[in-house]
């Protein structure tokens, strides 16, 4: 099974920070979907997912991330992804277009 | 006594309920209903139906009417001793007008107070499957007339209830077949395997099997096997035959030694088993088999660009025979591209056909390829659109060529858990030919997008493999992802993104598509050449 860390982190609950870690493929993208909404309620002001730790992220993670990016603007939830430069997925999400949808620091 | 015509009048009420209102209902309440009319027209205080449990040794108590005790302690009675043992051996009505210890072993009939008993088999063709009683608290002395209405009754729930256990037996034949074939073949540098196990028509299955294991030594015990019989009892009896297979691998390496334990085995634990059973042991170093053969047909051995040929194995007799036989064994070397196609009766025995001719069509089955494709053509070859009459297993083994100086060869099924096992083998592969970090993080995206696209689009439910090749020369590193499924285009919203991201990551990236599967070939230049131009 591929595994990935999904922790919530941060004390103020309105501003939610996420650390993923691990990898994430087709075969856990969904479970690692499920335990991004579990932790996002309706009185989330923001969400900070921080990539850093992530080892191996293809299209099946991205697409969770593009979902989740999608819901969030709907909910009016700010999202920022922490993907920082030398980091293992950076180029997935650079060629994936993320960066585009959300802001990348 | 009733007078006669009574009796005519209640043998129409009871057929007029068999013909209508019964046929509704499920069977037990069928049972209960049917006991409920039984009482009410013969007149009796208690009726009971036990049903032979599947040893055919036991009676089991099924419905029980005024008896309620009977099912709940779900008695059961040995076949041929007392009371309804009796009436399940002998196989016709009998009476017992006045019960005592000596003629009736169920305690609960006794504490009952019951005094006298009628009971009819329950038949279905020539089997007993069960038996009807019912019994008075006072002495009474059945009739012909009883005994005739009380068959009625009995032929009714007979069909009722062989109905309901083929139903259910099969259902379970088909759950226990599913467990215990491998789920995964195993995966050994230079051999590749495929196999297919197809039920019978009407979706029975039997006692066929297939089996790929790993020895300790590294060696592979490959075993194909049928048990004689049909359904669950035949699944069943396959299933520790499979385990004592795999058991006696253990203990020895020899086929034709495997054998004759597994024969020793049978005749010991297994009456009236019965089963033939083909076992190869392969040694991949040395590329040949060993096979023994107890009563089993030969396997088809293919070479590359030639017909497959019956290997020439003698035939020992099958296990479960009542003396022990000598077992002989055959070695056949397995050459570059070829492979051994193993099969069961099922697979030659068709209705239409007799066997001979059908082991003759194998050949034509075994042109050289890939496993899965030889696997798939062989399949449709002899079983075509018909469905087959007796279920039936195939089993491919292929010698796969070997990849050149410096490459990289891997064949996974198209599943989700081999994704993470084929980036670890990419990266490990990268690692060794002296790619940058940078090098290793695009590729192995390239790579797992590319195989992600195969699990997710290429296969039915049926599956497939999922085939990976890299191959260094200098500084250019090509990549070839491929299958042998049919491409169907992405589904759902956020995808088809992998193909744009895969382009992003290598040099160059091209799409093959043929009738024989889908190839993804990418070129990406590695080490420390690329460096500037990024």
């Amino acid at each position: 099974m591929t595994d990935a860390g999904v922790a919530s982190r941060g004390a103020d609950p309105g501003r939610l920070e996420i650390a993923l870690s691990g990898e994430i493929d087709l075969q856990n993208a969904s479970a690692v979907e499920r335990q991004l909404d579990d932790l996002v309620s309706n009185t989330t002001e923001s969400v900070t997912i921080d990539l850093t730790r992530l080892t191996y992220l293809d299209s099946a993670g991205l697409r969770v991330l593009f979902g989740l990016a999608s819901r969030l603007e709907l909910l009016q939830v700010h999202l920022e992804l922490r993907v920082p430069r030398g980091s293992v997925v950076r180029r997935a999400v650079e060629v994936s277009g993320l960066g585009e949808v959300v802001a990348i620091d | 006594m009733q007078p006669a015509e009574a009796y005519g009048e209640r043998l129409r009420r009871l057929q007029a309920l068999t013909d209508s209102d019964l046929a509704r209902l499920g069977v037990d309440d069928l049972l209960d209903v049917v006991l409920e009319r039984v009482r009410d027209l013969l007149s009796v205080d208690t009726g009971a139906v036990l049903l032979l449990d599947p040893s055919g040794a036991y009676l089991v108590a099924t419905s029980a009417l005024g008896l309620e005790e009977e099912t709940r302690q779900g008695v059961r009675i040995p076949v041929g001793r007392g009371f309804a043992g009796r009436v399940a051996q002998e196989r016709r009505a009998v009476t017992i007008p006045e019960v005592d210890h000596g003629n009736v072993l169920n305690p609960i009939l006794r504490e009952k107070g019951i005094r006298s008993l009628l009971g009819v088999p329950l038949c279905v063709g020539d089997d007993v499957i069960g038996v009807l009683h019912v019994g008075t608290l006072a002495p009474r002395a059945f009739t012909d007339d009883d005994a005739e209405l009380l068959q009625l009754a009995a032929d009714r729930i007979a069909l009722a209830t062989r109905a309901r256990m083929t139903v259910a037996e099969r259902a379970a034949a088909s759950a226990l077949q599913r467990s215990l074939l491998p789920g995964l073949l195993p995966d050994v540098p230079g051999l590749e395997f495929a196999a297919r196990y197809v039920p019978g028509g009407g979706g029975d299955v039997g006692g066929d099997w297939y089996d790929v294991f790993a020895l300790p030594s590294g060696q592979l015990c490959v075993v194909v096997g049928d048990v004689v019989g049909r359904g669950l009892p035949a699944s069943v009896a396959m299933g520790r035959l499979r385990s004592a297979v795999r058991a006696y691998a253990l203990v020895s390496e020899d086929p034709a030694e495997i054998l004759r334990r597994l024969d020793e085995q049978v005749r010991h634990f297994e009456r009236d088993v019965m089963a033939t059973v083909l076992c190869a042991i392969v040694d991949a170093a040395q590329h040949t088999v060993r096979i023994s053969s107890a009563g089993h047909p030969p396997p088809v051995l293919a070479a590359p660009g030639r017909a497959g040929e019956l290997v020439e194995v003698p035939t020992d007799l099958p296990v479960g025979l009542p003396r022990p036989r000598s077992r002989h064994s055959v070695t056949v070397d397995l050459p570059v591209g070829g492979g051994l196609v193993l099969y069961t009766d099922g697979l030659v025995e068709r209705r239409t056909e007799p066997r001979g001719r059908g082991s003759a069509r194998a050949p034509a089955g075994g042109a050289g390829g890939r496993g899965e494709a030889v696997c798939a053509g062989v399949r449709g070859r002899m079983w075509g659109g018909d469905p087959a009459a007796d279920d039936g297993a195939l089993l491919v083994g292929m010698r796969t060529p070997p990849a050149p100086a410096g490459s990289l060869r891997l064949v996974e099924p198209a599943v989700p858990q081999s994704l993470r096992v084929v980036r670890h083998a990419v990266r490990t592969y990268l690692g060794a030919v002296g790619a940058t970090a940078e090098d290793v993080a695009d590729v192995v995206l390239a790579v797992g997008e590319a195989a992600a696209n195969v699990v997710e689009h290429a296969y039915g439910p049926a599956g497939g493999a999922l085939e990976v090749v890299l191959h260094r020369d200098g500084p250019r590193l090509s990549i070839t992802v491929a299958d042998t499924g049919s491409w169907r285009e992405a589904r759902g919203i956020y995808r088809g993104r992998g193909t744009t991201m895969i382009a992003a990551l290598v040099d160059d990236v091209r799409i093959d598509r043929d009738t024989a599967g889908t190839r993804v070939v990418m070129t990406r230049t590695i080490g420390d050449e690329r460096g500037e131009d990024r």
